[in-house]
Order: C-alpha cells, then structure tokens, then sequence
C-alpha cells in the first residue's frame, strides 16, 4: 500500500517537474524528425539501381535500427536522471525526513521509487520505439523478427540502468553516483564496438574482453540482444555472409546473457533494499 | 480541532524510553549512553548547545538513525515499529519539503501513508491549515513558501494524524515573536488534549514558557534533569531599585548579604535567606535613600543552561 503511495507520488513530481510534458515534447519532435528523414532517405534508395533488393532491405535496416539505436541512449540517459540522485538528493537536501518518519518500510519508499520510475521508462520506450517500428512499417513495409521481444528488451535496459542508478543513490553522493553509471554506460558500450571489431577481424582476446565488460555491465549486451529481434529475417539472412551493422547484432541472445540480463538489475534491487534499509539519515 | 486523540497508551508506559543510547558515527561519538524518560501527557523540554546530540536523539526515536545501542522505544514500543509511529508526529530540524508540491498535496501525502481514510484525510488537512495559520495557502507550491510558512507546514505535517506523541525539533527557528507565541500557544493546547510534547530547542525562554520538564544534554549526555523549578532552583537574591548608590549603602547592605552587582541604581543583593528581605528594606530606608522596588530574583534557565555546558558551536 505504502509503495503505490509512493509510486503516485513520484509521478506527481515526475508531471510537476515538468519532466513528462518535456518528454512528450521533445519525444514528438524526434519522431516526427525521423519519419520525415526515413522517408527521404528510403525514397531515394529506391531509384537507385537495385536488381536483388538487396540494397533497400539494408536501406530500411540501417535507418530503422539507427533511429532505435538513439532511442536506446535517450532512454539510458533518462534512466540515469530518473535514479542518480533518487535518494541521495533528497537525503541531502532533508526532504526525505518527515516522509521516513511515517510508519513505511524503507522497502515500500524505494520499491515504490522504483515502480514508478521504471513505469515511466517502460512507457517511453514501448511508446518511442513503436511510433519509429510503424513509421518504417508504414514508409517501407518493414518487418523485424520479433518487435515485442526487441521492446522488452530494451525497456530491461533502461530498467537495469535504473535500478544500479538506484543501488548507487542509496550510498553515493548524487555527482559521484552519475559519474559512476555514466562511465559503467560507456564502458559497456565500447565494450560492445570492441566485440564487433574483434569478431570482424577474428581477434579473439578482443572478444573475451568485451564479453568480460558485458559481464560488468550489461547494458549494451541488452541492447545488442534487443537489436537482433529488430532486424527482419531478410536482412539478417544476407547480412550473415555480408557483414552487418556494427551496432547490432546478428545472433539471437543466449540464454546465459538473458539470464545475467535479468538477474543483474533483481540483485542491484535487492542491494539497494539492503543498503538503504541500513543508512542513517 | 473538536476531536481529542484517543490515548491508547497503557498507565505506566513512557512516551519516550531511551536507556543507555549510544550513537557513534566512526569514531565520532554522538550519544554517549543517554538515559532519558518523558511521561505520556508531558511538554518536555530537550536542550543543549549545538552539537549536543539532541537531534542524533531524535532521530533515532523517529527510526532515521540506528542507535549503535541501548534501548530506545516510543509509547511503549521500539523505535522504528510502525505502529509506534503511526501514533508520532514529527518536524524534522531543517523542515525542508518537496518544493514542487502544493501544501496540501504534502499534507495528503503524509495523510496517506499515516493511513488516515480519504473523508478524515480532507478534513484533517482543511483543519490543520487553519491551525497553523495557513489557510487558504494550501493550493500553493512550498516553493513559493516564506521560510515562516515552510515551518508552519512542517508544524501542519507534524500534527496531522492526530499523534499522541509530537517531536518538534526546533520548531520555532524561522519564526517571527508572533508566530513563536503562536507556535507556544499550539503547545499548551496539545497538552491540554493530553498529548505529550518532546521539544528540542535552544532558544531557553521558550522553553522555560511552555515545558513542564526538561533534560539538558551536553556532549551527548544527560548533565541535568527535572521540574523546571527544581532545576533553576529557589531564588536567592534581592533586587533592589533606589534613588542612588553610593558606598556608604553598599557597605550597609554587605552587612545584610553578598552584593554581586551594581548596574547605575539597581543592585543585586545574594541573601542566604529571603527572609532578610523586609530587613534590607528598613536599613536602605533609614539610611534615608529611597526604595523604588524590592524584588526576590529567580535564576533563569539560561544561567543554569550556561554554569552547565561547555558553550556551544563546536
């Protein structure tokens, strides 16, 4: 009870910080950016000579996975403004005083924290990345692999940027924590060019070390996962023997990676249940 | 407010129990093993100089802080049971709030999670705007607030769920005279209900006006406790207003008692007894000065609070 107490009221702070109505602009504004430059772009794809149709299949691809491709980072980026300073801003500043000394859990302020905020991703990402999948559907007939799979995943993404976000701001100063889960981010990430790079020039120590930073920090390896269920079977059949994008991946995800995917973010909870559950105010 | 709180508290039990708190922050410590007892119905009064521990206390008894041990429990039970502090109000020592809400939307907040039904909710925040003086600016974010007013609304919260017990840490520190009277009168109102009043506080005269008992903690331990009267003890002084002074009256008077001050035609005289008081009169008189007032002086509980701590801002 007291945690959807919570959850509402921080998607009360979430409209009354204008941040939902910034969201909804700018979000409008980039999909509206991306329909007209797919439209151009594929338009003009099409006169190009091209007997197999070969060429437009990795036309609509490469647009359509670039757009999502961004839509990833928006989310990651929300994410991290959503969790860095979660808890720790309102420690510092006091305001979570009055409302800890009510009769709740500190379980229920954070879960409820968490609820919402991951509620509010999940809606910017299933919404974004369906505007984008019809745009390409309805301009270039697209079809991906799997789109639900491909928008669950990129929602656990978010989540899981989220929830460590979360973990950090039960002990780390606001600064300090941003610094931490902007850098994990980007370690990930170059982990994930370095895995491409490597497995292109057949280097397997480049891909033992990517794999390792996709241990430590798994949200590019989600991303890569999600990407794979984004491309249709027709692109991924040619791109097997061509070579394909370097920020997507033509495998499906293993079980293994879909597993640690999952039990990252459930652990980082537990961990920011535990931590906050002992900090003294 | 027409609805006086139930007090379900047992005869016996404490309001506040806090035997052998002890609070280290590493090797800093706060709270050394603080012993402390307020009765239900009590306006106790809590003071120190800053960095006493008085608001390390008080956070342990709402839950925020661990003591590192000892025993702490409020009406009956431990800190941090929420049940205990479903019966608590709080207003934590910096009242700061979440500015971007309205006051009212604060007050349904905490309404909310102290589990006050949605009817008894609206009603409780209409009630304690009015009480606090705020009514009518419940539709107004706290970010637009005075600094008075964000007290007004954390003394609002604080009251709401219609505690039995009510922690108010430094409640009155962004007030104006006005609204420290006020905030007094609140005080004495609760009381009268039979809810017990913790008050941390250094402004000393407040506290004299409305506490029935207090403890003075100084680095991090109970150095005085009891009755207000008890601890600024009975009077043993004169004051005396005349129309001059002169050494030929000082050394009569210091036949009659200790002379400890003489400010331009007003002197203190310590006496060993009271009692002296009409024979002081008559000596000045006959000496043939002319006695304006003659008056018992009582120690003032910033001269106790002062002989007892080591000054303050450490």
């Amino acid at each position: 009870m007291s945690t959807l107490i919570v959850a509402r009221w921080t998607l009360l702070e979430a409209v009354r910080r204008r941040l939902v109505l910034a969201a909804v602009l700018l979000s409008a504004a980039f999909v509206v950016l991306f329909a007209v430059a797919f439209s151009i772009l594929y338009g003009r794809a099409r006169s190009v000579e091209d007997p197999d149709g070969v060429f437009l299949v990795f036309a609509g691809t490469l647009q359509t996975v670039l757009g999502l491709y961004a839509v990833q980072f928006l989310a990651a980026f929300l994410a991290l403004l959503l969790s860095v300073g979660a808890i720790s801003s309102e420690v510092e500043s006091g305001t979570l005083h009055a409302v800890l000394a009510r009769p709740l859990r500190r379980s229920e302020y954070l879960l409820g924290r968490w609820l919402a905020s991951a509620g509010l991703l999940a809606g910017y990402v299933t919404v974004m990345a369906t505007s984008l999948l019809l745009v390409a559907r309805v301009v270039a007939g697209y079809q991906p692999v799997d789109p639900v799979r491909a928008v669950l995943l990129m929602v656990l993404e978010a989540v899981l940027l989220l929830t460590v976000g979360l973990l950090g701001s039960t002990f780390l100063p606001t600064l300090a924590n941003g610094v931490v889960l902007f850098s994990l981010f980007g370690l990930a990430w170059m982990g994930g060019i370095v895995e491409f790079v490597g497995d292109t020039v057949g280097n397997q120590t480049m891909v033992d070390l990517a794999v390792a930073v996709s241990l430590l920090f798994p949200s590019d390896a989600i991303w890569r996962a999600a990407s794979y269920y984004l491309q249709p079977p027709t692109f991924l059949g040619v791109a097997v023997s061509r070579g394909g994008i370097p920020f997507a991946s033509l495998t499906p995800p293993t079980a293994a990676l879909l597993a640690w995917a999952l039990a990252y973010p459930a652990a980082a909870l537990l961990g920011a249940l535990r931590t906050f559950a002992r900090r003294d105010l | 407010m027409e609805a006086a709180p139930a007090l379900a508290g047992a005869a016996g039990v404490a309001a506040i129990e806090l035997a052998g708190a002890r609070k280290a922050y590493g090797d800093r410590v706060a709270l050394h093993g603080l012993d402390l007892r307020v009765e239900q119905g009590e306006v106790f009064g809590f003071l120190g100089p800053n960095g006493a521990g008085k608001t390390t206390a008080m956070k342990i008894l709402t839950g925020l802080v661990r003591a590192s041990a000892g025993v702490a429990r409020v009406l009956g039970r431990p800190v941090g049971d929420p049940a205990a502090r479903r019966r608590i109000g709080y207003l934590p020592e910096h009242f700061r709030f979440q500015e971007w809400a309205t006051g009212e939307e604060l007050l349904d907040l905490h309404g909310r999670l102290a589990g006050l039904p949605a009817a008894r909710r609206a009603a409780r925040v209409a009630e304690v705007l009015e009480l606090v003086g705020l009514a009518g600016r419940g539709r107004q974010r706290i970010r637009s607030y005075s600094k008075g007013m964000t007290q007004r609304i954390g003394l609002a919260q604080a009251l709401l769920a219609e505690p039995e017990l009510v922690l108010l840490d430094e409640p009155t520190s962004a007030l104006d005279p006005v609204g420290r009277r006020e905030v007094r009168d609140l005080i004495r109102e609760l009381r009268g209900r039979g809810v017990t009043v913790f008050l941390n506080s250094h402004l000393l005269g407040e506290v004299e006006l409305v506490c029935d008992r207090v403890a003075i903690i100084d680095q991090g331990r109970v150095v005085r406790g009891g009755r207000l009267a008890e601890l600024v003890g009975p009077a043993t002084a004169l004051r005396l207003l005349l129309d001059r002074v002169d050494e030929y009256l000082l050394g009569a008077l210091r036949r009659l008692g200790q002379v400890r001050s003489v400010e331009g035609v007003a002197v203190t005289l310590q006496v060993d007894d009271l009692d002296v008081a009409p024979a002081v009169a008559e000596c000045v008189v006959r000496s043939g000065y002319r006695l304006f007032e003659l008056a018992p002086v009582q120690r003032s509980l910033e001269e106790v609070f002062v002989d007892l701590v080591h000054g303050g801002d450490r």
